[in-house]
This record gives C-alpha cells, sequence and structure tokens, in this order.
C-alpha cells in the first residue's frame, strides 16, 4: 500500500505525443493474429483458409500446452494465412464481414464473479480462448493454467513513450474492470496487486474493491510491471507471478459478465512523424493502414507496432501487435553531420540524458531511428545503472549471460528481469549495445536449463 | 560541406569495388564515421537512440585534457627561459614549448595510430577511437627531455600490450598511457626520473621536482624544505599554479582541475573515483603526519595539501584512475579503488626511498586489484538476494 518511489530512469521526450482524446476509427477490412508475437509456442492451427470465424472461436492453439487456445478478434472468413521460413505460421488474416457476431458463453452477475471457484473460472477463460492475456513472470510467457500463481501484477500507469494514458482508457470501464480483478482474485493464493500513477483519479482504479492499490511516482519505467513487482515483492526462485495488462483486465472482465469476448482496445497513435497523435479506439490486430491513413507525413518512416522502446517495426499494411497498444511512426535517419563528435550540439540537434551535448533546455525532440553511433566494446561510464531502477549489477548480469553461466546469472537475480525493463539502458547506452536482447537470451537459457 | 560528402562517397566505393583496398575498409570507415556521423540505423527495439556514441566521449576527454595541454606548452618555454636566464616574451615562450612538445605528440600518434590501424585490419574490426585519449595523455606524462624513439617505443608498448593483445579498447585490464610510462620508467629509468630531466635546456642542466626536494634531506619540515629551496619557487600557489619543472602535464593543479570539472560535469569521469582518491590521499597523509615525529622521513611531515598539488597525483587521479575499463566497475567499488589509489600514492611516496613519485604505481596496482574489489561488490549484492530469498 504505501507509495513507491522511482528514482531512476527517464520519461523520453519525443515529439507526437497522443493527445487526451479518443477518436473512432473507421471499420477496418481484416484482422490479424501473429503467431510469431508469442515467445515459445507452438501453435497448431484450428482453421484454415476460407473457413468462417466469429469473434472469440479459436484460431489456434499451443501444442506444448494444448489449453491455451487463442480467439478470434474478428468476424468472418480466413483470407490468408502466412507462413514463414520452415513452416512457422507468421500470420493468420481474417476479412471482417459487415455484420459480426460474437460466440456466446455463459453470462455472471457483477456480484456473482467473486463467489465463482477456480475451476469454473480456468474452464470459462479456456472456452473464451483468452488465456494468452494472462502472462507470467519470471520469463514473461503466456501461462500455464495450472499453475497457481504466488501473485497477480497489474500495471495501471504506462510511462513509456507514445504510450496510452490509462486513467482517460478506463475512465469509463468501472464495472468491467471490478469484475476482472474480481476474477483474478480467484485464481491466485496471494493477492492482486494494482500499480497507479500519484496523482491518478481515475474513479476505474480508485473506487476498486478486492485489490492490493499502490502508487507509484518517477519515470520510466516506473509504469513497468517487471519494475513494480520488484519494489513490491519481488520474485524468489519457484515464485510464479502472474501479470495482465490494464486493458485486458477489463476485456476479461466484460467477458464474465455478456459472455461475449469484445476485441475493442484504445490504442495510442504518435511519433514524430504521426500528423495527428491521439487516442483511437479500435480493436486487436486491426491493420495499421486503417488507423494510420491521412496521418502519416513524410514518405521515408518506420512503422512500429508498440512503443519506441520495446515495440516490433512492421509495414504500413502490417498489423497491430496481440499485446500492443501503441503504433508509433518515426522517421527513418539518415542524416549525416559534420563532425557531429566535435560539435557543441544543442537541444534542438541532439537528445542525450548524459550532458556532452550544449542546450540544457527541456524540449521535445524529433527522433529518427538513427543509432548515432557505432556498436563498441562496453566502456562502463555508468550509463546502464542510472536508468535501471532495480537492485540488479547489470554489467555483471550481462557479462554473466554472455558467458552463460546460468548460475551466476542466477544469483544475480535474472528472474526478476524482462527485456523491456533494460530497454532505457539500450537507449542510453553510448556503445550502442542492445542490453534487452542480451537479457533475453539470458532468460530463454534458464528457462531451457534451468 | 557536400562536397566532402561526395568525395568520401566516391573514395568510398572505390574501397568496396577493389580487393586489395576493401582489407584497408577499416582506415576508410574510420575517417568517413569521424568527419560526418554514421548512418546505421537501429535494427531492433529500442527502435530511438540517444545522441551519445564512444566517439564523442573518447573526444570529450581530450578536450578535458586540453587545458593541461595549453599551459604544459607555455611552462615549457617558461622553465627553458628560467633556466637559460633569458626574458622571452609569451608569443616566444609558447613557439619554444611548441617546439619541444610537437615532435613528442606526433611521435605518439603516429606510432599509436598504426597499432591501432594494423590491429583493426588484421582483425578485421573498425578503428577504435579509444587510442585518441591514451595518444593525447601519453605525451603529457613524460618528460620534455625524453629521446622520441623511447616515446615511439613506450607507446608501442603502451597500445600493443597495455590494450591490443587484452582484445582493445574495453578489454584492457591496465590503462594503457600508464603502461606506457611504466615501461619507460623501468626500461629507461635515466629518461624519466632523476634530476636532469624535467627542463629542456642546455645539456646537463639539473632541477629536482618538488618531490625529490622533499625528500633529499632529512630535515624537520617538508614545507620549509621547499620553501628554502632556492632554484625553483615550491610556494604551494605556485605548484597550485604549476609554474615548477615536472612531466609535461601533470604540474599544474589548476588546469587539472577544469579537466576534472568537464568529466564529472559530463559524467564520463567518475566523481566518486576521483572524491575517492583525494579523500585517501588526504586521510593518509594527516596519518603520516601523526607518525613524522617518531622518524627522520621528511615525507612524512608534508601536509595533504602539498600532496595534492605536488607530482602527478591530480593528473593521475583526474584522467587514468578515472578510465572506465581499468577502474572499478560498481559504484560502490569505484569508492573503494579511489581510495586505495589516494592511499597508496601517499605510502609510496613517503615509505619508498627509490622513487619519490607514487601515483602512477598506485593506479596500476589498483588497476590490478579493481576486479577484486568488484568481486567483493558483486558477492555483497548476491549475498542480500539470497537473503532476501530465505525470508
Amino acid at each position: 500500500m504505501a507509495d513507491i518511489q522511482i528514482k531512476k530512469g527517464h520519461d523520453i521526450r519525443i515529439t507526437g505525443v497522443p493527445k487526451r482524446e479518443i477518436l473512432k476509427t473507421p471499420t477496418s477490412k481484416c484482422v490479424a493474429i501473429r503467431p510469431v508475437d508469442f515467445r515459445n509456442i507452438k501453435p497448431k492451427l484450428y482453421v484454415k483458409e476460407g473457413d468462417t470465424v466469429k469473434i472469440g472461436s479459436p484460431l489456434f492453439f499451443d501444442k506444448k500446452n494444448p489449453t491455451v487456445t487463442w480467439a478470434s478478434p474478428g468476424c468472418g472468413t480466413i483470407s490468408e494465412i502466412k507462413y514463414g521460413p520452415r513452416r512457422v505460421i507468421e500470420q493468420i488474416v481474417v476479412q471482417l464481414d459487415t455484420q459480426e457476431e460474437a460466440v456466446a458463453h455463459t453470462t455472471y452477475a457483477p456480484g456473482e464473479i467473486s463467489s465463482l471457484n477456480r475451476i469454473i473460472i480456468t474452464e470459462s477463460i479456456q472456452q473464451g480462448n483468452l488465456w494468452p492475456f494472462i502472462r507470467q513472470r519470471p520469463f514473461n510467457k503466456i501461462v500455464n493454467p495450472e499453475d497457481t500463481p504466488r501473485d497477480i501484477f497489474i500495471s495501471g500507469i504506462n510511462t513509456a513513450p507514445l504510450t496510452v494514458d490509462l486513467d482517460l482508457t478506463l475512465s469509463d470501464k468501472q464495472v468491467p474492470f471490478q469484475a476482472g480483478i474480481n476474477m483474478l482474485r480467484q485464481l491466485t493464493s496471494g493477492s492482486v496487486h494494482l500499480t497507479i500513477g500519484k496523482n491518478s483519479t481515475c474513479e476505474t482504479f480508485t473506487a476498486l474493491q478486492n485489490v492490493e492499490l499502490h502508487r507509484i511516482t518517477g519515470p520510466h519505467p516506473a509504469g513497468n510491471v517487471g519494475i513494480q513487482i520488484h519494489h513490491i515483492r519481488p520474485l524468489k526462485p519457484g515464485d510464479i507471478v502472474w501479470t495482465v495488462q490494464a486493458q485486458h483486465v477489463a476485456t476479461l472482465g466484460n467477458f464474465f459478465l455478456t459472455g461475449k469476448f469484445d476485441p475493442t482496445i484504445l490504442i495510442s497513435v504518435g511519433g514524430p512523424s504521426v500528423e495527428n497523435p491521439i487516442h483511437l479506439k479500435t480493436r486487436i490486430g486491426v491493420q495499421l493502414e486503417t488507423i494510420l491513413k491521412h496521418n502519416v507525413v513524410g514518405k521515408n518512416n518506420r512503422f512500429i507496432s508498440g512503443n519506441p522502446l520495446t515495440g516490433t517495426e512492421t509495414e504500413l499494411d502490417g498489423f497491430l501487435g496481440y499485446y500492443d497498444t501503441t503504433v508509433s511512426v518515426i522517421p527513418e535517419g539518415r542524416e549525416r553531420k559534420f563532425l557531429g563528435m566535435l560539435a557543441p550540439g544543442s537541444s534542438k540537434s541532439q537528445y542525450s540524458l548524459s550532458k556532452t551535448f550544449l542546450g540544457t533546455k527541456n524540449r521535445k525532440f524529433p527522433f529518427t531511428t538513427l543509432q548515432n553511433g557505432s556498436i563498441r566494446a562496453i566502456v562502463p561510464i555508468g550509463a546502464w545503472e542510472s536508468v535501471l531502477p532495480m537492485n540488479i549489477l547489470p554489467n555483471p548480469l550481462y557479462r554473466a549471460i554472455l558467458a552463460r553461466d546460468i548460475d551466476e546469472m542466477e544469483k544475480l537475480g535474472i528472474i526478476e528481469c524482462d527485456e523491456e525493463d533494460f530497454a532505457l539502458c539500450t537507449f542510453a547506452c553510448p556503445s550502442k549495445i542492445n542490453v534487452g536482447t542480451v537479457i533475453r537470451q539470458g532468460l530463454e537459457l534458464m528457462e531451457k536449463e534451468g | 560541406m557536400k562536397w566532402l560528402r561526395n568525395l568520401l562517397d566516391s573514395v568510398g566505393d572505390q574501397f568496396e569495388k577493389r580487393k586489395t583496398l576493401k582489407k584497408f575498409w577499416p582506415i576508410y570507415e574510420a575517417a568517413d564515421n569521424i568527419l560526418f556521423t554514421p548512418t546505421i540505423t537501429t535494427k531492433s527495439a529500442p527502435h530511438i537512440r540517444d545522441s551519445l556514441d564512444m566517439k564523442r566521449v573518447m573526444i570529450l576527454v581530450v578536450i578535458a585534457i586540453v587545458p593541461c595541454y595549453i599551459f604544459g606548452i607555455l611552462n615549457l618555454g617558461f622553465q627553458t627561459s628560467l633556466a637559460e636566464g633569458v626574458t622571452r616574451t609569451w608569443s616566444q615562450i609558447l613557439l619554444f614549448g611548441l617546439k619541444i612538445i610537437a615532435p613528442i605528440i606526433l611521435i605518439t600518434f603516429i606510432a599509436g595510430a598504426v597499432w591501432e590501424i594494423l590491429f583493426a585490419v588484421v582483425r578485421k574490426h573498425e578503428i577504435n577511437e579509444g587510442f585518441l585519449v591514451t595518444c593525447a595523455l601519453i605525451p603529457l606524462i613524460v618528460p620534455p627531455e625524453i629521446p622520441l624513439w623511447q616515446v615511439f617505443v613506450a607507446t608501442s608498448f603502451g597500445i600493443v600490450i597495455g590494450k591490443e593483445i587484452f582484445g582493445g579498447v574495453g578489454m584492457n585490464i591496465f590503462n594503457p598511457a600508464l603502461v606506457a610510462r611504466a615501461f619507460l620508467f623501468f626500461a629507461y629509468p635515466a629518461s624519466i626520473s632523476g634530476d636532469r630531466v624535467w627542463i629542456s635546456a642546455t645539456d646537463g642542466y639539473s632541477g629536482a621536482t618538488a618531490l625529490a626536494v622533499s625528500t633529499s634531506e632529512s630535515a624537520e619540515n617538508a614545507v620549509t624544505l621547499l620553501n628554502q629551496f632556492q632554484q625553483f619557487d615550491y610556494s604551494w600557489w605556485n605548484m597550485f599554479w604549476g609554474w615548477i619543472p615536472g612531466s609535461i602535464g601533470e604540474t599544474s593543479a589548476a588546469m587539472i582541475l577544469i579537466g576534472a570539472i568537464i568529466l564529472m560535469y559530463t559524467k564520463i569521469g567518475s566523481w566518486r573515483i576521483m572524491t575517492g582518491s583525494v579523500i585517501g590521499l588526504v586521510l593518509t597523509a594527516l596519518l603520516t603526519n601523526l607518525f613524522s615525529p617518531i622518524s627522520t622521513n621528511t615525507m612524512l611531515t608534508l601536509p595533504p595539501h602539498y600532496h595534492l598539488v605536488m607530482g602527478g597525483f591530480l593528473f593521475g587521479t583526474v584522467f587514468m584512475a578515472t578510465d572506465p575499463v581499468s577502474a572499478a566497475q560498481t559504484n560502490r567499488g569505484r569508492w573503494i579503488y579511489g581510495f586505495m589509489i589516494g592511499f597508496l600514492t601517499v605510502i609510496i611516496r613517503s615509505i619508498n626511498p627509490a622513487y619519490p613519485e607514487g601515483t602512477m604505481l598506485a593506479i596500476l596496482l589498483m588497476n590490478a586489484f579493481a576486479p577484486l574489489i568488484d568481486y567483493f561488490i558483486v558477492q555483497t549484492n548476491i549475498k542480500k538476494r539470497l537473503a532476501r530469498y530465505a525470508q
């Protein structure tokens, strides 16, 4: 219940911050799910091209864990199943009908949910094909429904650049959000922890019951659930906790109340190349073209599903990732500055967490995709440490992973880490080393052999 | 600058096309990316990056050293005029200083660049800008009378043995510039110690450095000894400003402090190491002062503020102890590492009779111990975590 204060970190001041206004997007023609977005699963299809599906119908399941199935975010015809190298299923595209229909399941009254038992809830989630919304730590992967998590953590604040304002998003979702919390409460032996911003006045959060509410202040990555877990009740070896994104809590709650899966979500669209950065009401797996139409400036842009720190590069005709609620558009960098390493610099031409450039104004900066340097060996001047608000020594951990020393990695606390928590370390690294990728490699090694 | 860009692009095409030139791609790459910021874009998340890169880090260290260069050059000319008993104008002094230092700088950079390029070409990696810092430091830590061939050999030793055999910048365990100096010190002691090398004047001119004066004879008090010294003005303020003989860049505490401020402000040099080191020096000097009544060693009477401005302590602390690669790499480790450098400097200065300067050896010794310090800091982190797991 105590307030958490994060000191280390940084809120990146990028231009194109989404306005606090919600627009409704034109209906999209197709939606898609990309099985490659989910780590460590072996997808097996339920459908083939030409089949018709309803919203909530199962599209595929995980061979490693057959109770985990994926719901279709749209009603219509499977128009394309795209395979990648070695017959990896890349994406399943659903061509939408004009009149959509959702699969109906049992409905529950709001008061009823708290009295449901664990078995009924797990079965309902499975019937709704909604397990993928719940992920576990360590390893940040889809849960095994048979586990009983120590606790369930939800982040009620986004701090990454250009992300959705959750206060705005959830302000009218009080009933389904509470239902979702009540439902999750039945799944854990511990408690459901929700962390919100210190100044949040959103009633959906403040009037919430059946939850341990924490308030957090400080810069990014304060909104990352991994950081919150670290400060509330850190993971020990053998612990499993579950995490759900705040919007998905409402989606799950809504499913129990109405018996139907509603794939609607609120996303933010932003970045230097977006003409009108804004919040949009759309749905999971939407095609980016639909939401970005007439809203992009410049020709040579990078389209990112997700925020600029952790998102995945895609194309304009690509689709929004399953867990992503942000679309960022950033110009591809190509400018070469003459004697840039000697230039005094200003807050207009450079953006740095270090004080190695002149210009101290805190203005917003039009980032490009330039790496701003070549890759070098680590020269530890403290860039990583100053943006990692965890009691973790990033440099020794990085070395232990490179040395594939699983024992040392575990001792240094790798199970508390996730790639996204190290994104700022990579951002700030003067040697341009991708710390997050290495953390991910370490986690995968742990998972395989630990 | 469009013409230069076009020129570089056309040269780059040649490097890519011709097989014989392709081997030397690192040379083109370095020139291209030093003149123009690289075009590399991010391949995966995070898609945006900080503007700071290693080139700028290294060049800022060089910029922080520049005040020491300017003063060093003036002081060279000044000391020569003093020794020869000639009055010269400032511009003449500057020219005199330049005449002495320019060949040293030239030889150092030639040696450094040759080895760096050779290793880059053979190992097929990019030329690493770290050698710029090493080469900028070496001319400042040698005496003006150093024979040029020794500069070449020492720089080569520093770059190759101190750095490249470990795998280049980021992998070395000792500071390469100090390795070069230590090499000179042990291989050609006559060129880098004694009374005859610190002033570039007529043959055989001799003048003892302040540290040598304080140890030269037993007296009640080292400070009196310094103040009574006729040949040079070894008052505290004069030593602070740096108008004294010594290695070319080490004499002026004032100029080094400018560099320290630049490094601390930009966070490239660790303030923990610098502060720890000064604390270590002051405390240890106070301790030796306590012991001075029971010893005939005059050096023990030297007060801490004199220790600070004499010899190479400040220069070593600010520019060499803070080398992030060879120093301790954990924040708490940096305190210990810095403190030990200050401590060892005084101990070597006071108790070792053979050589009055202790900073170089103190830093090299702590370079060797830095991984051990880090090991213990990492272990405390691990133990805390294990204790939490046990709850």
